[in-house]
């Protein structure tokens, strides 16, 4: 294959998930283009610091104003944009959140060197953005405060904790023991612990109404006894160690975090959720954290972006895991639930390194 | 520098009219809103380019009387806004405009880096860097300045009428560029 090109690795620096898979691949195998990358890095990090701003967080904006109206009558500066500058809707970015899945705690990261210091929660489905990894990433809820009144009634408080021992204390949950670390993997881990997060939602057929309304679209006819209808939601808490290279990228991860349960007052909870999937305009990563919900803790809240993630299952003991791998081969996960319990294992590592990492945990 | 509302833009979007069609001749009335809200990101944005929060703030009154009398929807006016900052503050570069002499007395006083973590440039490094941006072609400059100031590349495209993929091309020539500059440690201007 040949080699991306200059423009394509710069891409790579900023939006990884914006470059087409097999360009990511071959970035990932290729030495030189590996080097070409960590060039084209360094440049734009000390470019940024070249162009740094002047400190603009005491402006005088009262007096700003003030010149503003006084100079408003003169005739209309020069100035006009490009063509294009103005054509398109800036709004369209609009903030739906990109919340993550409940007990969102395998964290995978984007791509080794390659995409190094930035990770990449696969539970974000919305729109993936590189973020660092952040302790409140352990335990979320799914935001459904458009369509009813959304409650935290319990919040996580994540925290970064001095060791196992004390992970453990805080959450009553035992961090993983990693029997044999894989290749490449050194050093001690930082633990990461989050309490229980417990979250109530009320459904509003008005505010649903409206969202929809905002969608252009109608609400399909509320089912008798579902407004007003509240669902409890409930994960945690959760456990994690982090392995990090010298360098700051993370290449492991092991978690553990209490699968997410959901129960209801009113309606049945099945029905509600199967009403607010029926809704239009509903966001599609929304959809899947509702999906992926169940009463039991049985299954798996992992809504997996299939354009970024290909996933398989495996055996872990007698557990049935699911595998999941970027389709650009550059990091890789393992989860599996087991007793109401999810756990975790990820990294920039292949699927079969981490399964034996899986395999091996104490 | 996270940008809220304009980071992320896979949504596809809808085209409306330009807003600068049908020129107004009353000032808007949502303009102090509008010119609350986002003052100081124009400002900010400006200043990356000129490195000076003078003349920053120069471009801003100027932008914001552009916005007035422009009929851009309120809720787009922050990537609007950037924008025109942007080609604004190069154009002020490319001039030479110099209005606030008092501010090269003064220094450019402290700046923010983006990433705390590293890199120390030089005030003369920032001041060459500056004046090879003004060297730039402009489109080149306009695609480096959007995107240091958190845009996207999908909307650094659509900002500049480039094809996406042409972006990181276009931002990685500026960066080598500049760089080139910068080793080379030509005196400033």
């Amino acid at each position: 294959m040949r080699h991306p090109s200059e423009g394509i690795l710069r891409r790579l620096v900023d939006e990884p998930a914006g470059v087409p898979d097999d360009d990511r691949a071959h970035v990932a195998s290729c030495p030189a283009c590996l080097r070409a990358l960590e060039v084209a890095r360094a440049d734009a990090q000390l470019v940024g610091s070249a162009l740094a701003a002047p400190m603009t967080d005491d402006l005088d904006s009262d007096a700003a104003w003030a010149r503003l109206t006084a100079t408003q009558a003169r005739p209309a500066p020069a100035f006009r944009p490009m063509p294009g500058a103005t054509r398109r809707r800036w709004t369209a970015a609009v903030r739906r959140p990109a919340v993550a899945a409940v007990g969102a705690v395998v964290v995978l990261t984007g791509a080794g060197v390659a995409a190094a210091n930035e990770w990449l929660p696969i539970f974000q489905t919305e729109q993936v953005q590189t973020v660092e990894v952040a302790s409140a990433d352990l335990v979320q809820v799914p935001d459904l405060s458009a369509y009813g009144d959304l409650q935290i009634t319990k919040a996580p408080e994540p925290e970064q904790v001095a060791d196992a021992a004390a992970a453990r204390e805080r959450t009553g949950l035992a961090v993983p023991e990693v029997a044999e670390l894989p290749e490449g993997v050194t050093g001690e881990p930082t633990y990461q612990a989050a309490g229980v997060v417990e979250a109530t939602f009320t459904f509003s057929a008005e505010k649903a109404a409206q969202a929809a309304a905002a969608e252009g679209e109608e609400l399909p006819p509320v089912p008798a006894g579902l407004d007003g209808s509240t669902l409890r939601i409930q994960a945690g808490p959760g456990v994690a160690a982090v392995w990090t290279q010298p360098t700051g990228v993370p290449t492991l991860v092991v978690a553990r975090v209490g699968a997410p349960t959901v129960d209801s007052s009113g309606a049945e909870f099945t029905d509600v959720r199967d009403y607010l999937l029926s809704l239009p305009g509903l966001p599609e990563g929304l959809a899947d954290q509702l999906e992926s919900l169940s009463e039991d803790r049985g299954t798996l809240p992992l809504p997996v972006p299939a354009e970024m993630v290909t996933s398989s299952t495996a055996d872990v003991d007698g557990a049935e895991a699911t595998v999941l791998t970027s389709r650009n081969g550059l990091f890789a996960g393992v989860v599996w639930v087991e007793d109401g319990v999810m756990t975790g294992v990820a990294g920039t590592l292949s699927a079969d390194e981490l399964l034996s990492v899986a395999r091996g945990l104490r | 520098m996270p940008f809220p509302g304009l980071r992320g833009a896979a949504r596809p979007r809808t085209e409306r009219g330009t807003g600068m069609s049908r020129a107004r001749v009353d000032v808007r009335t949502d303009l102090e809103q509008v010119f609350r809200s986002h003052y100081a990101r124009v400002v900010a944005v400006a200043a990356r380019v000129l490195g000076s929060r003078d003349q920053a703030e120069d471009v801003a009154q100027e932008v914001f009387l552009s916005f007035g009398r422009s009929s851009v929807p309120a809720d787009e006016a922050g990537g609007w806004l950037t924008v025109a900052a942007t080609h604004t503050a190069l154009n002020v570069l490319r001039s030479g405009r110099r209005r606030s002499t008092r501010e090269e007395i003064a220094g450019d006083g402290p700046t923010v880096a983006p990433d705390v973590a590293d890199l120390v440039v030089t005030r003369e490094e920032r001041s060459t860097v500056r004046a090879a941006l003004g060297r730039l072609p402009h489109k080149q400059a306009a695609a480096l300045v959007l995107r240091h100031s958190g845009l996207s590349y999908a909307e650094v495209a659509t900002a500049l009428d480039l094809s996406p993929s042409s972006v990181g091309t276009t931002v990685r020539r500026a960066e080598s560029h500049l760089l080139e500059e910068l080793n080379r440690h030509a005196s400033p201007e």
